[in-house]
């Protein structure tokens, strides 16, 4: 007999490298939500920081090297300020876009940081927004807003006018619950992390219903609280698995393909800390990261707060143009990236 | 004017939760006295908002990293759990086995100390003791990670007996020594590495690892130990079996029981030299834990169906610590529907008036009764609960002035009634009732019934002396 458990796995992507580290301002991430991707490589990664430090709300800008190119953007109400900072998408003259989960704004910046706009009205009326949180755009500069508590997704154009809505809330095809993460495939589908449902939909572009992918739980292909999605020119799906504390990832039918849980080394900016903290690095060497825990709750989410390397909220995943894929770990503050593994690249 | 027996469950819902709603009495009423205390005292039908929708919406409660959102994350479950005396006892435990950050450094493993409470708090008292002491937050806070065969490190020894169990008077300084040493070995895992980032504040690279109980045999000392009478090569599991067979940790653990959830106690360093002041009812809890192998949840029975607890005498007398002042007024604004940046600020306002979870003044924990109140936290307390209260807009409150709008309420006086009972059917004193009437009769004509008028009556009852305590 076949169970979920018995599916054999592919190794479609392995492990690359991480990026960042915990820093309240400037070189490093705080509580990181999303990261936008340039097609040059550079990438802004919107963090939320804590309730009470105001400074860390922040967009960092950085690059797969490691390199540091400053950050934009404060806490707070004015135009191009957040309060909730969530997703960070960019659209094809690379203006950058970051919504606000309690202002129910975006807020668009040219490359350097610079606002350019800011848009969005609180309410449940067409192209009004309750807790806006994933982003992205199609192949014509139009943008998909996850509508979270309007339980929709709107369909704007780049500067902020309405052109569509899909879907309310509730379990059935075409709704959702809570929807978060979503993108938009090569061929113009709009696929939505439906958070509450535990599921993937896909969607053609004007909102008609296609598939949903996966059902509550911690087998493979099933999910707890999905929180992103991404999709790459071949059809594969990457899914933050958040409540699961892992990305998987499924084929264009939705079929299970791989697991990652994690293994996340020291990123350039972390091996720099240690080794000026010297007494730290080296009670780091000496401990042991991995232990063995008789933990007291039955949970990823616990697990993963004594393991470091393993996912600590990964909340988006992102492709770059080289098939990369970025997993962002609000808990963790920082970056694993993943590469097409040599067998398939 | 409500009938006793819905004041009787409010007093009820006041002591072993954080206050009820009047359609939440109604229903309580309708099951009955002794079928409430069961439905409180079932820990399976938790509803509440829930940790992925708090974590989704505050990563900060997720990571823990910060000293305020373990806090915050109680609040959370405080103001919106279904099962309140849970969130109850593990207050008081935390009340008792005080534990803070400005030596843990560390949020969730504060946090995690207090899901501990909230999972073995109601069982038994035994596994309770055990799980204390191999709590990582507990061992940081009182050094046993120094507790090593060859130097012994009395601090979590003594504090075990003298403020977790038995209380001074009911042990020798030997026993100190010979249950340190049965402590030894009983560490943090990683111990050097996660000491050394809590001393330092550090956060860096990636976060904070969650702290876990590590037992290093080569550190333990195995040897022969007389303790409490009883002589043998005692682990820790074995010497806190030996403290709960003990008459005084009964009476201890008891009176600490009565004062948290009866009336206020004197502090606890007064209690070797003043008799309680209902010696027959710590005689009840104290049969009920040994009758039941030290099992709280029936002490718990046993005290909240006595006579003693539902005593008029003992009703209002107790004054809301800040938290369950805060916890109890956002049940009735219902505020919390969804996660809302305004938690922060909701639970700073407890801290305002004096109660900084997991911060507390010292191992003793915080001085209960009135101690809570000074000139400050009064103004703090009554600001606090009359803007929230009067606050129309908030769903809780605006189900309650519609439900008041719709009522009779033709005089000041009738007004007034309803309001008091629409926070928790409160039972106020005639001076109480008659400044209030005083009140309601001065912002609007007795047939003017508008909806501001009615809040401002509720942000007059939310200031009473009776609405403060419980």
């Amino acid at each position: 007999m076949t169970t979920v458990q018995d599916i054999p796995e592919i190794k479609l992507l392995e492990y690359r490298m991480t990026l960042g580290m915990t820093t309240m301002e400037g070189r490093g991430f705080y509580y990181p939500m999303d990261v936008g991707i340039a097609d040059d490589g550079r990438m802004y990664v919107s963090n939320r920081s804590l309730e009470n430090v105001t400074r860390g709300v922040r967009v960092t800008m950085c690059d797969i090297d490691s390199e540091y190119y400053g950050t934009f953007a404060a806490y707070g109400q004015s135009p191009g300020q957040f309060v909730w900072p969530s997703a960070c998408t960019l659209d094809s003259r690379g203006r950058v876009y970051v919504s606000d989960e309690a202002t129910h704004r975006v807020s668009v910046f040219d490359r350097e940081g610079t606002l350019l706009s800011t848009w969005g009205e609180h309410g449940a009326g067409e192209g009004q927004l309750d807790t806006p949180s994933g982003l992205a755009f199609d192949a014509a500069d139009n943008l998909y807003v996850a509508d979270t508590y309007n339980h929709r997704v709107q369909k704007f154009t780049a500067d902020g006018r309405f052109l569509m809505a899909f879907g309310r809330q509730g379990s059935g095809a075409g709704e959702f619950n809570l929807p978060w993460g979503l993108t938009v495939g090569a061929d113009g589908c709009v696929y939505v992390a439906d958070w509450g449902n535990d599921r993937i939909q896909k969607f053609t572009a004007d909102g008609a219903h296609i598939a949903s992918y996966g059902s509550s739980g911690r087998g493979d292909g099933e999910f707890r609280r999905p929180s992103g999605v991404a999709v790459d020119a071949n059809g594969y799906i990457y899914v933050a698995d958040w409540g699961n504390e892992r990305v998987q990832v499924l084929d264009a039918a939705g079929g299970f393909v791989q697991k990652l849980r994690g293994e996340a080394t020291l990123s350039a900016w972390a091996a720099n800390f240690l080794s000026v903290n010297v007494e730290e690095g080296e009670a780091r060497s000496r401990a042991n990261l991995e232990p063995e825990i008789d933990y007291f709750v039955d949970d990823p989410h616990e697990e993963s707060s004594h393991i470091e390397k393993y996912f600590w909220s990964p909340v988006s995943v992102k492709l770059d143009r080289d098939g990369n894929l970025y997993v962002t770990e609000s808990n963790r503050h920082r970056i694993q990236v993943y590469q097409p593994a040599r067998a398939y690249a | 004017m409500a009938n006793r027996d819905v004041e009787l469950i409010g007093h009820l819902m006041r002591r072993a939760g954080f206050g009820a709603t009047r359609e939440q009495l109604g229903a309580y009423v309708a099951q009955g006295y002794e079928a409430t205390v069961e439905s409180l005292l079932d820990q399976t039908a938790e509803q509440r908002m829930g940790d992925d929708l708090i974590r989704r919406f505050h990563p900060e409660l997720s990571g823990m990293m910060g000293t305020l959102g373990s806090g915050e994350n109680w609040l959370y479950r405080m103001a919106t759990t279904t099962t309140p005396l849970r969130e109850k006892v593990a207050l008081f435990w935390h009340g008792i086995f005080a534990t803070g950050y400005p030596k843990v450094i560390h949020g969730k493993a504060l946090s995690d100390q207090v899901r501990m409470f909230r999972h073995k708090g109601m069982a038994s008292f035994r596994d309770l003791l055990v799980e204390l002491s191999q709590d990582p937050a507990m061992i940081i806070w009182l050094d046993n990670q120094d507790n090593h065969k060859d130097a012994v490190n009395e601090n979590f020894g003594r504090e075990l007996l003298e403020l977790f169990s038995m209380g001074v008077g009911n042990y020798t300084e030997q026993d100190v020594q010979e249950c340190a040493r049965a402590f030894t070995g009983w560490t943090l895992g990683n111990r050097e590495y996660m000491e050394l980032r809590s001393m330092r504040d550090s956060d860096w690279p990636y976060g904070r690892i969650a702290w876990h109980f590590e037992f290093q045999e080569d550190d333990h000392d195995f040897g022969e130990k007389e303790f409490l009478g009883q002589r043998g090569p005692f682990n820790g599991d074995d010497i806190v079996d030996i403290i709960c067979q003990q008459e005084a940790t009964a009476r201890f653990i008891s009176r600490h029981m009565y004062s948290f959830f009866v009336a206020d106690e004197p502090p606890v360093p007064e209690w070797p030299y003043t008799e309680p002041q209902d010696p027959a009812a710590i005689d009840l809890l104290v049969q009920a834990y040994f009758d039941s192998g030290y099992d709280i949840t029936a002490m718990l029975r046993a005290l909240f169906n006595s006579d003693f607890f539902k005593d008029e005498a003992v009703w209002y007398r107790k004054v809301k610590s800040p938290v369950e002042l805060v916890a109890g007024v956002l049940r009735l604004t219902g505020e919390f529907d969804r996660p809302r940046k305004e938690i922060l600020d909701r639970y700073q306002q407890s801290i305002f008036m004096g109660q900084f979870l997991n911060n507390p003044p010292s191992v003793e924990g915080w001085h209960q009764g009135t101690d809570w109140i000074d000139t400050g936290s009064l103004v703090e307390r009554i600001n606090f609960a009359s803007q929230q209260l009067g606050d129309a807009t908030k769903p809780g409150v605006g189900a309650m002035v519609e439900r008041i709008a719709h009522t009779p309420s033709v005089s000041p006086e009738m007004l007034v009634d309803a309001c008091l009972d629409q926070v928790g059917a409160i039972q106020v004193s005639e001076d109480t009732r008659r400044e209030l009437v005083d009140f309601a009769s001065v912002v609007g004509s007795p047939d003017d019934a508008g909806h501001g008028r009615i809040a401002e009556v509720l942000q007059m009852v939310a200031s009473t002396h009776e609405f403060q305590r419980a």
